[in-house]
């Protein structure tokens, strides 16, 4: 654990490094980030100027939700959509036997090996969005609703990482897999909502299958002060199965391009 | 022994692709595909320290072979052990003790000096600071890397590049080292300083290495020993002077002339081809100086080169020489 | 000439079936934001179901069939430098991009089609009761769509010859055209100012004005005055497009590809 702790210290320091050559770019990113979560508070003015509550959330709890969401959104963007284009390079031009040869494990490298640190500009504003949505409510979260909120955040982000992740090692039979980001972008857009907006067969899929409901909902009703505790721990044991459902799935890849590449 | 490598084989199914507006429909259903033996029926074993040349025509299966030999690929059937490890096993022990470099693909991280790399490699490799210090200090010298490590790597030339390259692959001592193509696309001066650098390398440190090449020059200079392989088999496996002189016991000459005699040029030697301003002949090894001469004081002679017959060739003959046999 | 076409045609057509999973990746994506939205209207108004769906399903045929991803293949062509190729061969360049277009579209259709024939015999609301004549007003508001939102990605993305990130300015307009296009609100849910606008900004008729057309929501004068409206934005993409065009070989051939 230390020793990828180590690992993870120099893939943070190289990447700022490689990051201070674009430096120049840093407006441009920090208004194209201010510019989203613009587009997306207008989005939800404008479902809002039609009615007072979405599947019983009302404005300030969405405010929330999007905060979470937005918060979310800049974490898949500094640490884990860097790597999807890289790891289709490293296949194709086949630099990912470098990868294979050394002792580190390969899961873990190709996952973190690039971060994109502009992008935690998201999480910021993501952050802001909350504090508002709480304000806007007039609610302090309790010490306990914070703990069920960190719980609930965890299991998110482990949920967010594996579903990533077996997106990203279909790269060994799918080109172009940038196109496939595209597809997990689609699947995230659902959790821009309240789960409970969603009705009968697609409430059951967002919540079971493709467990949306544990990706933004779960953390924003525990902050509103609105959790259980066996909610909370289904949506860990949902991120644990998920979790080795993604590295099972990573391991047979590896079988398949060890045994089949040339 | 080092690397031992016995009754090595290896298959591949490749998807044949077809162009064609309906056929191209039809592949989302049914894909046909055809079997390729990349390594076939392979056994040889290496000694600690010995540097080996692994030769062969493009897609004779010297690439299958090694990922084989790094762990990269899994062997149809066979086995394979190097320094008592099975290499598909991929344990951390065997990696922390070999290391495989590739001429044409990098392992640098472009956008950023080569330096930063040697440092994530520290961390990968657990090399502690006094060791990585000490080994980093050796490559710099021996490599003449200290102007390059804190440029962006996008920044060097090719043969800066691999210098680093090389570096980057032997900060954590490895005992084996497998090079592919380490010299591909460098000029003649930076071929030579990587030849040198490597054979340095492994007399003060006893490594095993395995070689694949396309230059000759490469081969002649570091190896003694090549195994030679064609459609994944064995063809030749000894010494390399003896492989020379009993296939091309003869050079390449070429005159460069204003304009072509019509003459022919059987006297002089075996006509390899003629071509606009060109002649290319085949000479025994000790009859060159001799035709040289003769040539130059009988023809307007613009420019004389000699070469080593290409390596597909003497690979052909080595080819020949087995079925003759 | 034809001939060409057919040869960029075919081209297209194979490299489709290459990239059979990236396109269904897509395609099934870009559905997933509208019946979102669709969701998101049905909870609001739980009495107007049917015509939520009708609305919410001629958005996705209509934004798919009128679906422009030039800018990305510009962009990267024009900053790899392998634009100049295509200058180079002996047909304008614009003609791959409809020629993908072209395939790519008929894809969807083949695709969409059969699905909205399906679906409706358990939604009624997706039975369409239209004439022959409005058959063709719905197809021409389609086509004089799919035409401006052709012209104005291919327009962005000739503006790489000039800056940098033009994908990030697409995205912007894009962000833009989402309230203005009739993509998260059919335009009598929006706030009237915004109504107001949308009539002055082409994204209206690239998505919005189609699917009126099928919902009925537009008639008379108004059927009139949209059209209208296509027209003039057709022509003054046409404009920039050409002038874009010219301008950025000059551009090109001063620096370089």
């Amino acid at each position: 654990m230390k020793r990828y702790w180590r690992i993870f210290r120099e893939f943070f320091r190289t990447c700022l490094v490689e990051e201070m050559e674009y430096r120049s770019e840093f407006i441009g990113n920090l208004f194209s980030s201010v510019f989203g979560i613009g587009i997306a508070l207008l989005t939800i003015q404008i479902f809002f100027y039609q009615t007072d509550q979405l599947g019983g959330w009302s404005y300030a709890d969405v405010l929330v939700l999007l905060g979470i969401f937005n918060t979310l959104q800049g974490f898949i963007h500094f640490a884990l959509r860097p790597n999807m284009a890289r790891i289709t390079q490293h296949i194709r031009k086949g630099t990912l036997d470098y990868i294979l040869t050394k002792p580190v494990d390969s899961m873990f490298y190709v996952s973190f090996r690039h971060l994109v640190f502009w992008r935690l500009i998201d999480v910021f504003l993501g952050i802001g969005l909350i504090v508002y949505g709480l304000m806007e409510k007039n609610y302090v979260p309790t010490s306990g609703d914070v703990l069920v909120f960190i719980i609930s955040l965890i299991a998110s982000l482990l949920l967010i990482y594996s579903l990533w992740m077996m997106l990203m090692t279909t790269a060994f039979w799918v080109i172009r897999i940038e196109d496939l980001s595209f597809a997990f972008d689609s699947f995230f857009e659902t959790t821009r909502f309240p789960i409970s907006m969603y009705r009968g067969g697609l409430r059951v899929v967002l919540t079971y299958i493709l467990p949306a409901a544990f990706i933004t909902s779960a953390p924003a009703a525990a902050l509103l002060g609105k959790w259980n505790m066996i909610t909370t721990l289904t949506s860990l044991l949902v991120a644990g199965i998920f979790l080795w459902l993604s590295r099972k799935f990573w391991k047979f890849a590896l079988r398949f391009y060890t045994s089949a590449s040339s | 022994m080092s690397i031992v490598v016995d009754h090595l084989n290896k298959q591949f199914k490749v998807h044949v692709r077809q162009a064609g507006w309906l056929d191209a429909f039809r592949s989302i259903f049914k894909r046909e595909y055809q079997i390729v033996e990349a390594v076939n029926n392979l056994s040889f074993t290496i000694q600690s320290g010995e540097i080996v040349g692994f030769l062969g025509p493009n897609g004779a299966g010297k690439t299958t072979a090694m990922k084989m030999l790094a762990g990269l690929l899994h062997p149809t059937s066979g086995a394979i052990t190097v320094e008592g490890f099975i290499p598909q096993e991929q344990k951390a022990e065997y990696k922390k003790m070999m290391s495989l470099v590739m001429g044409q693909k990098s392992q640098l991280i472009w956008d950023i000096p080569p330096m930063e790399t040697f440092l994530v490699n520290k961390a990968i490799y657990e090399i502690d600071d006094n060791s990585f210090n000490k080994t980093l200090d050796e490559l710099v010298a021996l490599l003449e890397l200290e102007p390059l490590l804190n440029k962006p790597t996008r920044s060097l030339s090719l043969g800066q590049r691999m210098k680093c390259e090389l570096a980057a692959a032997l900060l954590h001592r490895p005992k084996v080292l497998f090079l592919d193509e380490p010299t591909i696309g460098l000029d003649v001066d930076t071929q030579e300083k990587v030849r040198r650098f490597i054979a340095n390398y492994n007399r003060e440190h006893k490594t095993t290495i395995l070689l694949t090449s396309h230059y000759m020059g490469d081969v002649t200079a570091l190896c003694k020993r090549v195994i030679i392989i064609n459609h994944g088999k064995l063809l030749y496996d000894g010494d390399l002077d003896v492989l020379t002189e009993k296939l091309t016991p003869y050079k390449l000459l070429e005159v460069h002339l204003p304009t072509l005699p019509n003459q022919s040029w059987e006297t002089y030697g075996e006509v390899d081809s003629i071509e606009e301003g060109k002649v290319t002949l085949r000479i025994p090894r000790e009859r060159i100086r001799e035709v040289s001469a003769r040539l130059l004081q009988e023809f307007p002679v613009h420019d004389l080169n000699i070469q080593d017959p290409p390596m597909e060739e003497v690979i052909t003959l080595a080819f020949q020489e087995k079925s003759h046999g | 000439m034809v001939k060409k076409f057919m040869a960029l045609l075919r081209m297209k057509y194979i490299e489709m079936f290459a990239y059979q999973w990236a396109t269904l990746a897509w395609s099934t994506g870009a559905m997933v934001q509208p019946i979102i939205t669709m969701m998101v209207w049905i909870n609001i108004y739980e009495t107007e179901m049917e015509s939520f769906i009708l609305y919410f399903s001629t958005l996705i045929l209509v934004e798919r069939l009128t679906a422009a991803w030039d800018v990305w293949d510009l962009d990267r062509d024009i900053r790899e430098g392998s634009f100049s190729n295509y200058i180079l061969r002996p047909i304008h360049p614009i003609h791959w991009a409809i020629a993908e277009n072209i395939i790519y579209k008929g894809l969807f259709l083949v695709v969409l089609v059969p699905a909205w024939l399906v679906s409706s015999f358990f939604l009624p609301s997706l039975q369409l009761h239209l004439n022959g004549w409005e058959w063709m007003l719905f197809i021409s508001a389609l086509l004089l769509g799919g035409g401006i939102r052709f012209m104005f990605s291919y327009s962005c993305g000739l503006l790489g010859f000039w800056i940098n990130k033009v994908t990030a300015v697409y995205a912007m307009f894009e962000g833009i055209s989402l309230f203005f296009s009739g993509r998260i609100a059919p335009f009598s849910l929006l706030p009237p100012i915004m109504q107001d606008i949308s009539l002055y900004l082409p994204f209206r008729y690239m998505i919005g004005f189609p699917i009126e057309v099928i919902t009925g929501s537009v008639k008379g004068a108004d059927l009139g005055y949209g059209f209208l409206g296509a027209f003039i934005w057709v022509l003054i993409f046409m404009g920039i497009l050409g002038f874009l065009w010219h301008a950025g070989l000059k551009k090109n051939q001063a620096v370089g590809g």
